[in-house]
């Protein structure tokens, strides 16, 4: 009994539920014989993974789903082991390079150049180049992005790589141009709320519209999350009721808390306790970007016109300088710091313009 | 001035002012009166005045149009004024007398000075200045006289108690009065160009005139009455005067007292008339001076009542305080300030006045202890502290110019600060006070002669010092003071003086030598103690006490007292056994060795009883007692003892001496040693003091026996006693002297002789296993006194003349190392002989101790307002930074929300913006420790501080409520990075099945996993356990991420919803997952307990094996049914018990190694 999104994941390209134009195109990329290195991106939740899997499959054939995790070790020159978890097939090998921390060039330059340099035996049953999938790559630091690139070009005869990430601002522009970007959006709504019923007719239940609907906006169009969510609300209520309260996940709930504290009072024992929250979020991992986006939202909903522009504005300022920076806490209490005093002066002005 | 031109002729000066009169008639009668009366006796002078006074009164009716002339005039008339005085002084002959008229001089002038700086004029004021520095030199040079004079007399019979009883300081004889009394017509006229008090004076005029045309006693008496009932009318009209009054009864009372109670009954009328006189003419602005005159005539009972009035008032004015009065009050207050110059012998000599002041004193402090509310006063209190945490820095900083005064014009004087001075920071009006040996300290006692008031002062010290009879001046009346002051010198210099003359006349020098630093130690505790006695310590007098004091000291210890004086010293006092001294070798030899203690008393600030010096020694002289005979049984028993009273260190057989650098240790040893007739063995950090070479050449040492009495000749047997002293122990390190503390322990044990071991820091965690072993002395730093004793009469040895007050700077610069001190001096030596306080300061500001501040101290120190802050540099505040490049930015992160920053004054919206923009700054810092961090980029350090440390502070500069904060960064780091582990671990574990990354997993599966987790188990307890189970085989999760899941998924310290199942629950689902095996894709434990052993963690296996026992226990019964994960778990625990038990079973000191090379 595995969880819905998993129990009922499109194994092949031609059982996709949604871009199915893009399917095919991939089905002909792959049958016309020329297969180049790919960068799929797109937000979480659009089914980059699953597409990806359905591709190697349409490639392979269903010798790729047989899978296996190996657990590997790298030496690198400073005679530093890195351990780091490999999923590998007979025919790819998936790597998240960025759990290697500041060490993933080595795993790039050392781990991925072997893979690659190895021929295949059986040539003339498969195809004659093995995949090498690296996911999360904008994580990536700079420097095995670079140790990438010559060894996407040198080893082209026998190894293709896909890369995986969320979005190719942190992909660095040489690597840009040798792949193929294939970009997945995320579902629309409706599309969602289609998969949500057919999902649910296979488990033989009964979702109402409304219900599939709020689920899908709640989700913000993530499929996974909106499929997590549709689960939950089963283990909590059956039959489904139009109005049932939609489950969101904790870390959703503390982080509006946390906006909310920020609008409700601006001083500075608020700060600190702002500071208390915004560590918590840290600490349980939540990127801090999410974080960010998280913030504005319930800001903005709590700001007039002007304010708004301007709180973006200062949101995107943040932001960026929290992608440059290295302790995010700093920038997020110090986006926290600005609003509250631009909030409050916003504030008594206009009790000040009230008043006369 | 007219009148004063009047008396011109007295030092033969012709009049030249007559053209600047107006037409009066009268007074041209009046002037050849004058003329008249200044050849005449000073008893005709008396009628005269008294006229004069009329008719200057009539001046002043005159009107308004003379006030130019006043003014204008008083240029030339100062010019001239010093020129007579000195001719007054030049041409009488008698020595003692003359040197009183001088100083009333400079009364008059300083007294007429205070008047005009009632002025806002500030004309006037500069010619008051001007003139009373010229009158100030005549001053320094008739006291410098008397100085060199009396000590040469070197009166024998003074010895007992010097000062009050000489006949050299005894009464000013008559002659002064000519002269004050012109001064004070002067002063008076000058007054008159004030507007506003012309029609209180006029009320006045016409029975003063009535008054003093009688010159009589009684009618003074009579007179005196009635200004004390007018006074009394005027009271309600005028409260500065009262205030004044107040402030101004103890001092010119004293003076008029005195003067009437040893003058003739019909002189010391006199000059009082006079001065009445003059006072009435002189109208309201004098009426502080008034006052004391009236009071003067009756020096028995009315001065008690008027003062008891007084203070009345003054305790009225007191309870009305409020702000706009205050200006005006400070400026009377800083008038009388003067007044103590002008009674300079006065106050020793008379007891009689002296009582009124202490009346004076009772009834203000009653008054006081019944009014005020308590609560009230808690209330004040804490706004008052509120009030100087907000409190601003000076308002025209360097606005004045600092003048120039006399060197050593405030020797004697303690000065109390207290408030924001206007135009200098706190430390710069210490430094200044000190520069001309003044004393500054922080609270009001009775040796207190001046609080320094400025705005915002301290509610209670002003009260305790108006109560005390405190003076109390303002920046202006400090300024004032030193331009005025006139120099003298030094007590040292005084005293090293009579010490070369001393040594001049006795031939051995070393008894002269000794000698000083007694004179030292006496001479200003004397002043000391005398000064509060007299409210007003004058300076003169004063300093004409510590002559003849010194000298009377001086040369009796001298002459026989040698011995005694031994014990103060840090020089040779081997004057017995060596008898020349160390001078002439001593060339080639650093001072430190020159100068270095001959005996265990010469060691500074080691000879108390209870000093560790002492100590010591009685340790050293027991030892034997204790250790010899007995051996084996008697140091257990006397370990007992230890716990009891463990004073003398009987049950030990080593000595542990530990302190700071420079304190004198080794010395202290040293000379036990040869105090007590040992022979010792000296082993410092140059030897080699391994386990082997200490085995060698010490164990050989201990059984030897010393020949040197044979060599000598002093005794004829062997003597058996040596001493063991281990120098630097806590320089036994490295490679070189590996295993010398664990040697030197095992040779403690058995030791057959004493051993002495030194160190700096006693907690070092190499001396600590030492320190169990032994007598432990901790060596203090000596106090600043003690060790400035010491190096005054190193420095008057070396022919170095340095002020006392650099001295201290440069002693506190070392930090209270000695060593460090004589060497910092011989270094400056080099260079000149003659050092000033400002090279000195400047000088020990180089030589200043690095100190390194804990991260707390820096952060406080970046955030705080105050003193201490308020007058660092840029570099400064950056270099804070530099304690601890790492550290900093995390405090002030942390902390800076804590901050209450002046800057906003307590509005919310610019303390947000504030916060705000320190935010952003260290932001910015954030970003540059990036660059530096990544890019390896370490010369953007000095940006980060800026940003990460120095813009913060000045942003948010202000008052800490709280201790610094800890920085919660770096748990909260290391906890997220714990977490991250987990969810990779997990998502490693998901990762067939999930295909998310990481994130994903984090963000999406794990809250929703979770619910469907639990809620089987929720929902039909036990019965559920089966679907939970076949949910975690779904993917592939082994019982271990379930803890992982909850751990990571619950928020805010809330217990997470697994721990709140029913136990049985629980239990019944670990049981149904340890019933089957699980197959995992992935390498399971064997791989995880693999790599941790890989890393060689002997401790992480002993963990794991006590992790195991409650686990097993909650399993209960689930072992039969266990699978091979439960038995691969014991196993491995097992295996690691076993591995560490053979690490135990090999040697003790390999295995440690070993495991330490592994960690």
């Amino acid at each position: 009994m595995s969880l819905w999104v998993d129990k009922y994941r499109p194994t092949s390209l031609g059982k996709l539920d949604f871009h199915k134009e893009q399917a095919t195109q991939l089905k002909h990329l792959v049958q016309c014989g020329d297969f180049p290195h790919l960068l799929v991106y797109g937000p979480s939740g659009a089914g980059k993974k699953t597409r990806i899997m359905c591709l190697l499959r349409e490639l392979y054939g269903p010798g790729v789903e047989k899978l296996r995790i190996e657990h590997q070790t790298v030496v690198a020159p400073s005679k530093k082991k890195i351990e780091i978890n490999t999923i590998a097939s007979n025919y790819h090998l998936e790597v998240n390079a960025s759990d290697a921390g500041n060490q993933d060039r080595v795993v790039i330059q050392e781990l991925i150049k072997t893979v690659a340099q190895s021929q295949q035996i059986q040539s003339s049953t498969q195809k004659n180049f093995k995949v090498v999938l690296l996911t999360e790559v904008d994580r990536l630091t700079k420097d095995a992005q670079h140790a990438l690139r010559r060894t996407m070009e040198k080893y082209m005869a026998t190894c293709r790589i896909i890369l995986c990430s969320t979005s190719t601002s942190k992909v660095i522009e040489p690597i840009r141009s040798r792949c193929l970007a294939v970009r997945i959006p995320l579902p629309s709504t409706e599309e969602v709320c289609s998969v949500l019923t057919s999902v649910c007719k296979k488990e033989g239940l009964l979702l109402p519209p409304e219900l599939a609907k709020q689920i899908s906006e709640k989700s913000g169009r993530n499929l996974r999350k909106a499929l997590l969510m549709c689960e939950a609300c089963r283990v909590q209520q059956y039959p489904f009721s139009v109005d049932q309260d939609v489950p969101e996940a904790d870390w959703e709930v503390y982080l509006r808390d946390t906006a909310s504290a920020i609008v409700s009072q601006q001083n500075p024992q608020r700060l600190l306790e702002v500071r208390a929250r915004l560590y918590e979020l840290l600490i349980h991992c939540i990127p801090p970007d999410i974080i960010m986006k998280g913030l504005v939202r319930e800001l903005l909903s709590n700001c007039d016109g002007q304010l708004k522009t301007e709180v973006a504005q200062l949101a995107a300022y943040y932001e960026h300088r929290l992608q440059l920076g290295s302790k995010a806490i700093y920038h997020l209490e110090a986006f926290t710091a600005k609003f509250m005093a631009l909030y409050k002066k916003f504030m008594e002005d206009g009790l000040d313009a009230m008043m006369f | 001035m007219d009148i004063r031109r009047f008396f011109g002729p007295v030092s033969g000066k012709p009049v030249v002012q007559k053209p600047a009169l107006p037409g009066n008639a009268k007074s041209t009668v009046k002037k050849k009166n004058n003329s008249a009366s200044s050849d005449e006796n000073e008893k005709k002078k008396k009628s005269t005045k008294i006229k004069n006074s009329k008719k200057e009164e009539h001046h002043k009716g005159g009107g308004k149009k003379r006030k130019k002339h006043a003014v204008i005039e008083s240029d030339s008339e100062e010019e001239l004024e010093p020129v007579i005085k000195s001719k007054a002084t030049t041409s009488k002959t008698a020595p003692p007398p003359k040197k009183d008229p001088v100083q009333y001089v400079s009364e008059t002038d300083s007294d007429s000075d205070n008047f005009l700086s009632l002025k806002k004029d500030s004309k006037p004021k500069q010619n008051g200045t001007a003139k009373s520095t010229k009158s100030e030199p005549e001053h320094a040079c008739a006291e410098s006289k008397e100085r060199v004079k009396s000590p040469s007399q070197g009166k024998p019979g003074l010895k007992s108690l010097p000062g009050p009883t000489t006949p050299k300081s005894a009464p000013p004889p008559p002659k002064q009065t000519p002269t004050s009394v012109l001064d004070f017509f002067g002063s008076g006229t000058i007054h008159r160009s004030d507007k506003k008090l012309v029609a209180s004076t006029k009320r006045k005029t016409p029975t003063h005139d009535l008054d003093d045309l009688i010159s009589d006693e009684e009618m003074a008496r009579q007179l005196q009455m009635e200004e004390v009932r007018e006074l009394e009318k005027q009271i309600h009209e005028d409260e500065g005067f009262a205030r004044t009054l107040a402030m101004l009864d103890a001092e010119p009372q004293a003076k008029k007292a005195r003067k009437s109670s040893e003058e003739q009954p019909g002189l010391s009328t006199t000059p009082q008339k006079n001065r009445t006189g003059s006072v009435s003419a002189s109208s309201s602005p004098l009426k502080t001076s008034q006052s004391s005159d009236v009071i003067s005539p009756s020096p028995r009972n009315t001065p008690v009542t008027v003062c008891s009035k007084v203070a009345m008032m003054k305790k009225r004015d007191e309870e009305k305080k409020e702000g706009p009065t205050r200006k005006t009050s400070m400026r009377n207050k800083s008038s009388p300030i003067k007044e103590p110059k002008t009674s300079p012998t006065s106050d020793k000599i008379t007891p009689k006045p002296e009582v009124t002041p202490t009346e004076l004193k009772k009834s203000p402090k009653k008054l006081e202890n019944t009014s005020p509310d308590d609560a009230e006063k808690k209330k004040l209190h804490s706004s008052a502290y509120r009030n100087y945490l907000n409190r601003e820095g000076p308002r025209a900083l360097g606005s004045k110019d600092i003048p120039k005064g006399a060197e050593n014009c405030l020797e004697g004087c303690v000065f109390v600060l207290t408030g924001v001075l206007e135009s200098m920071e706190r430390d710069d009006a210490k430094s200044l006070i000190e520069r001309y040996g003044g004393k500054v300290t922080g609270n009001i006692s009775k040796k207190t002669s001046y609080l320094v008031q400025g705005r915002d002062g301290g509610v209670s010290k002003q009260e305790k010092a108006e109560s005390l009879g405190t003076k109390i001046l303002d920046e202006d009346g400090l300024l004032e003071l030193i331009r005025t002051k006139p120099g003298k010198k030094s007590k040292y210099e005084i005293t090293a003086e009579a010490e070369s003359k001393a040594s001049k006349t006795r031939s051995p020098p070393s008894h002269a030598e000794k000698s000083t630093p007694k004179a030292q130690k006496i001479s200003p505790s004397k002043g000391n103690s005398r000064s509060p006695h007299t409210p007003s310590p004058s300076k003169t007098g004063q300093a004409k006490g510590h002559v003849t004091r010194t000298s009377g000291y001086g040369t009796p210890t001298g002459r026989g007292s040698g011995r005694i004086t031994q014990k103060e010293l840090d020089l040779p006092s081997s004057s017995a056994s060596e008898p020349s001294p160390p001078s002439m070798k001593g060339e080639s030899l650093l001072w430190v060795d020159k100068y270095r203690p001959r005996s265990l008393k010469a060691v500074i600030g080691q000879q108390g009883d209870q000093s560790c010096a002492n100590k010591l020694l009685r340790w050293l002289q027991s030892w034997y007692q204790h250790h010899s005979g007995a051996g084996g049984s008697k140091p257990a028993a006397a370990k007992f003892s230890r716990f009891g009273g463990k004073d003398d260190g009987s049950g030990h057989k080593a000595a542990l001496l530990s302190g700071p650098p420079g304190v004198g240790k080794t010395t202290t040893a040293v000379l036990v040693c040869e105090e007590l007739g040992y022979s010792f063995v000296e082993m410092n950090a140059s030897c080699t003091r391994s386990k082997n070479s200490l085995k060698e050449v010490v164990a050989e040492s201990l059984n030897n026996t010393s020949i040197e009495g044979f060599y000598k000749g002093t005794s004829q047997t062997v003597s058996s006693k040596h001493v063991l002293i281990m120098d630097e122990v806590d320089g036994m390190a490295g490679n070189e002297d590996r295993g010398g503390v664990q040697e030197l322990i095992a040779l403690i044990k058995n030791t057959k002789i004493p051993i002495i071991c030194m160190c700096n820091d006693r907690n070092h965690p190499k001396i600590r296993s030492l320190a169990n072993y032994c007598f432990d002395l901790r060596f203090q730093r000596p106090r600043l006194e003690q060790i400035k004793g010491a190096m005054m009469s190193i420095a008057y040895k070396e022919g170095l003349k340095i002020p006392p007050p650099a001295l201290n700077e440069i002693i506190l610069a070392s930090n209270q190392d000695v060593r460090q001190v004589i060497h910092n001096l011989s270094m400056w030596s080099a260079k000149d002989k003659v050092m000033t306080y400002d090279r000195c300061k400047s000088d020990a500001a180089n030589a200043h101790k690095d100190m390194k501040l804990g991260p707390f101290d820096v952060c406080r120190k970046v955030f705080i307002s105050g003193e201490e802050t308020a007058r660092m540099s840029l570099i400064d505040k950056s270099d804070l930074f530099f304690h601890d490049y790492s550290l900093a930015p995390l405090f002030v992160q942390e902390n800076y929300v804590h901050v209450r920053p002046a800057a906003a004054r307590g509005d919310m919206k610019s303390h947000l913006v504030l916060l705000s923009k320190t935010a952003d700054s260290i932001c910015d810092g954030d970003l540059v420790d990036r660059r530096i961090r990544s890019g390896q980029n370490w010369s953007l350090l000095p940006t980060q501080a800026i940003y990460a440390s120095v813009i913060p502070g000045e942003l948010m500069r202000g008052y800490m409520s709280q201790f610094p904060v800890f920085p919660s960064w770096l748990g909260k780091n290391s906890s997220t990075s714990k977490h991250s582990r987990i969810i990779q671990e997990l998502s490693s574990h998901m990762s067939l099945k999930t295909m998310g990354s990481r994130q994903a997993v984090n963000l999406d599966y794990l809250y929703y996993l979770r619910q469907i987790l639990l809620h089987p188990l929720q929902k039909y307890g036990a019965e559920g356990t089966g679907q939970a189970v076949q949910l975690l085989d779904d993917y592939q999760l082994i019982k271990e991420d379930v803890d992982s899941i909850m751990e990571i998924s619950s928020w805010g310290g809330q217990p997470d919803p697994y721990s709140k199942l029913d136990s049985k629950v629980k239990a019944a689902f670990t049981r149904a997952y340890n019933r089957e095996a699980h197959m995992t894709p992935y390498a399971l434990q064997a791989v995880k307990k693999g790599r941790r052993g890989g890393l060689g963690d002997l401790d992480v296996g002993g963990e794991d094996a006590d992790q195991d026992g409650p686990g097993s226990e909650d399993d209960g019964e689930g072992v039969q049914t266990d699978a091979m994960i439960k038995q691969k778990k014991s196993k491995s625990a097992k295996e690691s018990k076993k591995e560490k038990k053979e690490d135990s079973g090999k040697g003790k000191g390999k295995g440690k190694g070993k495991g330490k090379a592994k960690n």
